[in-house]
């Protein structure tokens, strides 16, 4: 009775700190929403008010307007699909193969993946803009797909946990059966590790969306991103920045983001918790 | 292939060998495009006078090196990003941790309370960076209006202006998101009856956490730790849309921010970009790459003393 007792106890203070917490978390989503909604001398306009007078929808028009929003949103799209494809299929090869052919060089291998995290991004990325601008490489977003390759240490990881709890009898019967490596690869391994496709998408689809660097070196006006023209905001003809549609443009930008997360993170935690974390 | 077939003993060791390599393809391709070429090509770039300039590209040693050294500027920027780094590392893991422990045992709404935890961080820096802008403005954002409604500030306090470093630090608080997860993850890896079992010789939730929990799960907090500090070093958009000063037009990258949060990085690119430097530019990065190397090493090496392994029990 008496650790009954104390585990009500314990759970409502957890679950009054976590609401706090909760609360405090939603604040500046709120405030981004709100001031979405708003005009711009009520950004300015003393004493302040919480809320608009009356929700300026035009908003929400005019951040699509202002910019032509559809145009990088396509852009934003390619890029990321051009991404995440590689991406996802050569850290689940790389996993595939540190899990299942060890030879005496792996382990040098994986170290060398892991290493890979250490290096800033800049670093690679600053001389590969000068030798691409160089050789007249510009403007391609073929660069996208390269960039993928290289996978991500992560992910390899991830892949590799997830192919060392399929047992081996699985493929030494297809092998008996005559399948070559890739039909064993594509027909029986792949699709076992789905949950991990899905970590993988997530995370590509997330960098890609938000990466800022690449394109903003790569890539002229025309085949520019939503990172970028989120991180130029809005601004009027006198230069003063429009925060309000600045904000409506945000709202669009994380939606497809929210979208993806809140329809799969059931199984993005799962698969987080499942294959990355116990090794 | 030669070597490949030299050393393959055995049929199948071949076989094995060979599909290694057929697996790993994809990855050794882009590794060796996007990421050896680069950072040779980089290195040799800082050891010349290169700028984006038509001058003569003249080969000069390590002169840019020793340039950097006595930039003041310069060093106050890798000052301010590893302290940057500390602070960030140290919210981070703390929040995450603190997030974690609360999450890990039965409560009713454990799902929605993990997912909105976890949220911010989904969204990108780019889009943090702004939103926080309008939140933590002096005189209309939200922060101050509550903190003014609840009564505990008079006026509005220019939060970003006052402490612009605290500014940016907020939002390694609001994106802890990411460090909970594994945390939980880690959490979920200690076997109950551990708990159970020191509850009934009598250890309280202190002794509990300090003798079971901790040991077992200090391998995810020293990979926290290291993962967390490799890529604060590495900040770099944040103090431009967070920049103090009042941001005209619409090209934040234009604006320099103020020398107290120009990270490493942010003044590389604007070194490289705006100044056109390219070769002092990489000098700065290799210069950072190595910190960023060298500390890790040592890290790992010297700094896991305290890491509970496998090891340690048979021994």
């Amino acid at each position: 009775m008496n650790i009954e007792a104390r585990n009500r106890l314990s759970a409502t203070f957890r679950f009054i700190v976590l609401a706090i917490f909760v609360v405090a978390f939603f604040l500046p989503l709120v405030s981004m929403v709100v001031t979405s909604l708003k005009r711009m001398d009520e950004l300015y306009h003393l004493p302040a008010k919480v809320f608009p007078e009356k929700p300026v929808w035009e908003n929400y028009v005019l951040a699509w307007t202002l910019v032509n929003f559809g145009k990088y949103l396509v852009n934003s799209l390619i890029l990321t699909i051009l991404y995440a494809v590689p991406a996802i299929m050569s850290s689940c090869f790389a996993g595939y193969a540190f899990s299942r052919f060890q030879v005496r060089e792996s382990r040098a291998f994986f170290l060398l993946v892991l290493s890979t995290l250490m290096i800033p991004v800049m670093v690679t990325i600053m001389p590969l803009y000068m030798v691409m601008s160089r050789v007249g490489f510009v403007n391609q977003r073929g660069l996208w797909f390269i960039w993928g390759l290289s996978g991500i240490p992560f992910i390899i990881f991830l892949f590799r946990q997830f192919f060392s709890t399929i047992p081996n009898s699985f493929e030494e019967s297809a092998r008996m059966d005559g399948a070559g490596r890739f039909q064993i690869f594509f027909r029986i391994m792949f699709p076992l590790v789905q949950t991990g496709v899905i970590v993988a998408g997530i995370f590509a689809f997330q960098w890609s969306w938000s990466e800022f660097l690449m394109p903003v070196l790569f890539l002229s006006d025309e085949k520019s991103t939503l990172a970028i023209k989120i991180a130029m905001s809005y601004a009027d003809q006198k230069e003063n920045v429009l925060y309000n549609i600045g904000m409506a443009g945000i709202v669009y930008y994380t939606l497809p983001l929210v979208f993806i997360f809140f329809a799969l993170q059931k199984r993005f935690v799962a698969g987080l918790l499942a294959g990355g974390l116990k090794g | 292939m030669a070597a490949i077939t030299r050393l393959g003993a055995s049929p199948l060791e071949r076989h094995k060998r060979v599909s290694f390599y057929i697996f790993l393809a994809p990855w050794l391709l882009g590794f060796l495009l996007l990421q050896v070429v680069p950072i040779a090509w980089g290195f040799v770039i800082s050891l010349t006078n290169r700028s984006a300039f038509p001058v003569e590209i003249k080969f000069v040693g390590l002169k840019n090196y020793i340039t950097l050294f006595k930039d003041t500027e310069v060093l106050s920027s890798y000052w301010v990003s590893f302290v940057y780094t500390v602070a960030n590392t140290l919210i981070g893991v703390v929040t995450g941790f603190i997030f974690a422990l609360l999450l890990d045992r039965e409560l009713p709404g454990r799902g929605f309370f993990r997912t909105i935890l976890y949220f911010p961080y989904m969204i990108p820096l780019v889009a943090v960076g702004w939103i926080f802008r309008i939140f933590l403005e002096r005189d209309t954002g939200f922060l101050n209006i509550l903190l003014v409604r609840l009564g505990l500030l008079s006026t509005g306090v220019p939060w970003m202006q006052q402490s612009p470093m605290g500014s940016i630090l907020l939002l390694s608080f609001w994106q802890a998101g990411w460090s909970m997860i594994i945390f939980l993850g880690a959490l979920s890896t200690v076997p109950r009856e551990l708990y159970e079992v020191a509850t009934i010789d009598g250890a309280g939730y202190g002794r509990r956490m300090r003798h079971i929990m901790l040991p077992l799960i200090s391998p995810f907090i020293f990979f926290q730790l290291v993962m967390s500090f490799i890529y604060a070093m590495q900040a770099f958009i944040q103090p431009y849309i967070m920049n103090p000063r009042v941001i005209r037009g619409n090209w934040v990258m234009l604006n320099p921010p103020p020398n107290d949060i120009f990270f490493v990085m942010s003044r590389a690119y604007y070194i490289i970009s705006g100044q056109h430097k390219f070769a002092y530019g990489m000098a700065m990065l290799w210069v950072l790459f190595a910190f960023v190397l060298v500390l890790t090493i040592l890290f790992v090496k010297f700094g896991g003393f305290w890491v509970y392994t496998e090891a340690d029990e048979k021994r």
